[in-house]
């Protein structure tokens, strides 16, 4: 059923907005609509959420991976509570060892980038700090492009310098130069039009082997330095996993408060938004023991014009199945809620699409083990659900159409693969009982807001006529098969046209609501995707055993031949599963709600922590 | 041409087709998926189910193809002795699957690229996504039929 909704208007004290907006946030059963004029609080926390956001992004290679069967980490709801106090102390380390990692990552890097333009020269005997201006000569070390080393050393001997090369590379020649400062600028200004590249010496001490070996002595140290600081931030992330991320999202939680805009007046802020009308106590406890007593709230239903959030509460079995009708669309508030009606169905049509016993053991043994070690939560374990009631639906069609893994055995019907037609007759009635389920519901409907006729015309005229229709092939009721099937003709093409002005109005829309039978034909006609999606699993499945039947002549063959059966079958389960779950929904999405369902509702969220990273135990 | 390796030329076309339908379509239901993954590896999940849908026209071509050789007696049993009328009318019979199979694999893929597309935008609308690509599907299924029912009512 729809649950009635109450519009909740609501005011307190400024001094209370923190601790109202905390409670209501923790009670998670308002939905908040947009207040006029509303203002943010604005505070710290989107700061910090930023903060924890980068530093989260940065220590995750440091970090644990998650296995998928692990989980979530789970936090007591009172740990969430108190606001970060036990977090932060971790993430202001991290901090530290974070920026400490930055510091020695980049001297490593400046270390690394001298040794590597020092390594071409080790073989220069002078000293590094000998390359400077002295008083009476220029000592300089450079290189030009190998081709012009030739040329170089022209220009060096024209200019009566002093040089060596150093070192063999074949792409530049290296040169160590003295020459008398009265010949200096001419040389070097000649030497630039050969491209030379003056060499950039670290201020150390010692020949450029020596300071090459000390350089390569200290990377050392700062790599050794860096590597124990990862390790440092391993053992941090490792120390204090759930602290990060329950401080992460105690910040997203804080952010959404202060963010959350409210009404102001002088002294109070004023908020308003939608409850179940069946938890306004919550509401209101919640609000009292956080707002002191000092708190005006007003709940009222729902006015004409307005449209309130659906919400939906069925049975623990029926509820399971109203993810699959959210995914369409949420009923809208003030119709009739589809869920009973849809789950019953869904869960027939996708044991019969499936319709083998040994996957429909096979899916309740795997979904149970699944449940058992993923512990889902929300629409992941809803799907889990609908699939495991419906391992029951497969293994009762597995047993009466006789398939246990693709093998035909004793069916206590008939077994479709012997008789595709009898099957696509069977599925082609289920889809009429189907589709009169759903118009049943839209007279139903009709009838409720007091259009008896257009129920009558609109949808029991029908159902008599496609129940003739169907009549026609079975010989002994073919007489009275064409008398319902004319009548409801006749009433269709005099009454689908009653909403036209004039004649030849009312007479278009007759005929024209008679061809509707072509819409009717080919709803029905979907439902032999039925057949063939039993089918494929049974062939598949078939396929399967012979495969691995044929390679069973020796022992190493059976042990072969028992990976093709769990490896093939596992593999078309997972394909029939996704397949039944695709096309069950279509029907009912389709075929079914076309009948009656409006749809369009706007899904009930309350305002309540919605965590990511962990998981609260209350 | 003797009837069985007419009938045999109907199963191999069909399962030939059919796959080559079903791999262009997971292909560009593919690289859409990968170039959203890219982006919201969280959603892979639901990109893996959009990436499958095109596959089914493989799998209903191959299922065609196996149920001819059932019928023919190729697999599991001797041949059977096929008149050439008879090997050309399962030929016939297995080109629904194979024609329709090839073109409504690689237009549901495309379908499946765009849903992909919209759900990468907005992750909740992968339900509706999925709807879309699967109304595709509806055609390769009457395909499907047509080619399962002709497949048994020859007469051998």
């Amino acid at each position: 059923m729809i649950v009635p909704m109450k519009k909740v208007s609501l005011a307190c004290m400024k001094e209370d907005r923190a601790a109202v907006l905390k409670a209501l946030q923790k009670a998670g059963v308002l939905m908040l609509t947009r207040v006029e004029d509303g203002v943010p609080s604005g505070g710290e926390a989107s700061a910090n959420l930023r903060r924890m956001d980068v530093l989260l992004r940065r220590l995750k290679p440091y970090r644990k991976k998650r296995s998928l069967l692990e989980g979530l980490p789970e936090v007591e709801e009172a740990a969430f509570d108190q606001a970060g106090e036990e977090g932060i102390p971790y993430a202001g380390r991290a901090e530290e060892l974070l920026a400490q990692r930055d510091a020695l990552e980049k001297e490593l890097a400046g270390k690394r980038a001298e040794a590597d333009a020092l390594r071409p020269w080790q073989a220069l005997s002078a000293p590094l700090e000998d390359f400077a201006e002295g008083p009476y000569a220029v000592n300089a070390a450079g290189s030009v492009p190998a081709r012009l080393a030739p040329l170089a050393e022209e220009t060096l001997r024209r200019c009566g310098a002093a040089w060596e090369t150093v070192g063999e590379d074949p792409r530049r020649t290296r040169f160590a130069v003295s020459c008398l400062k009265e010949a200096a600028e001419e040389l070097f200004s000649a030497l630039k039009d050969l491209e030379w590249e003056e060499a950039a010496f670290p201020k150390e001490q010692g020949t450029a082997a020596a300071v090459l070996a000390r350089l390569e002595l200290e990377t050392a140290a700062l790599s050794a330095q860096l590597s124990q600081t990862e390790e440092a931030l391993r053992a941090l992330a490792e120390e204090a996993e759930t602290e990060f991320s329950l401080l992460y999202e105690q910040y997203r939680a804080a952010n959404e408060r202060e963010e959350t805009p409210l009404g102001e007046t002088l002294e109070t802020v004023y908020l308003e938004g939608w409850a179940r009308a069946d938890r306004t106590d919550r509401l209101e406890a919640a609000v009292c023991k956080a707002s002191g007593g000092v708190y005006s709230l007003a709940l009222r239903d729902p006015a004409k014009g307005e449209t309130p959030p659906t919400a939906t509460k069925n049975n623990r079995i029926v509820s399971q199945f109203e993810n699959i009708t959210d995914m369409f669309s949420s009923p809208d508030y003030r119709e009739p809620d589809p869920n009973p009606v849809m789950a019953p169905w869904y869960w027939l049509i996708f044991g019969l699409m499936m319709g083998d016993a040994g996957y429909g053991l096979m899916m309740a043994v795997l979904i149970l083990l699944g449940k058992k070690l993923l512990r889902p939560s929300g629409t992941v374990a809803q799907l889990m659900n609908v699939m495991l009631y419906s391992s029951v639906t497969t293994m009762l069609c597995g047993v009466v159409f006789g398939s246990y893994f693709g093998e035909t055995w004793n069916p206590l019907w008939f077994s479709p693969m012997d008789d595709p037609v009898a099957m696509l007759i069977f599925t082609l009635v289920i889809g009429v009982f189907h589709i009169f389920t759903g118009m049943i519901c839209k007279m139903v409907q009709n009838v409720k807001q007091g259009r008896v006729w257009d129920a009558v015309f609109d949808q029991a005229a029908w159902m008599v006529l496609i129940l003739g229709l169907g009549m026609l092939f079975l010989p002994a009721l073919q007489a009275v098969g064409a008398a319902l099937a004319t009548a409801g003709a006749l009433v269709v093409l005099f009454t689908a046209g009653r909403e036209k002005k004039g004649f030849l109005g009312k007479a278009a829309g007759g005929l024209v609501g008679l061809y509707g039978i072509t819409s009717y034909l080919s709803d029905i006609l979907s439902y032999s995707r039925i057949l063939a999606l039993s089918l494929a699993t049974g062939v598949v499945g078939m396929v399967m055993n012979m495969l691995a039947g044929m390679i069973q002549g020796n022992p190493i063959g059976w042990i072969f031949s028992l990976a093709i059966y769990v490896v093939g079958h596992v593999f078309n389960l997972a394909l029939g599963l996704l397949s039944a779950y695709v096309h069950d929904c279509r029907l009912q999405y389709i075929e079914f709600y076309g009948k009656f369902f409006e749809g369009g509702g706007v899904p009930f969220r309350p305002f309540a922590i919605r965590t990511n990273q962990i998981r609260i135990r209350k | 041409m003797s009837g069985i390796s007419i009938a045999i030329m109907g199963a191999a076309v069909c399962a030939a087709l059919a796959g080559c339908g079903s791999a262009l379509g997971v292909m560009a239901a593919g690289k859409a998926a990968a170039g959203v993954t890219s982006e919201k590896p969280e959603l892979f999940g639901r990109m893996l189910v959009l990436q499958a849908l095109p596959g089914t026209q493989g799998i209903y071509g191959f299922l065609t193809a196996v149920l001819i050789m059932v019928r023919i007696g190729v697999l599991g049993g001797s041949p059977a002795e096929l008149t050439e009328a008879q090997g050309w009318a399962m030929f016939w019979a297995a080109l629904p699957m194979a024609v329709v199979g090839l073109i409504s694999g690689i237009a549901q893929g495309l379908t499946a690229a765009s849903a992909i597309h919209m759900t990468g935008r907005q992750p909740d609308a992968s339900g509706k996504g999925i709807t879309m690509t699967a109304l595709v599907e509806t055609y390769a299924i009457l395909a499907l039929l047509t080619s399962i029912l002709l497949v048994y009512g020859i007469a051998l």
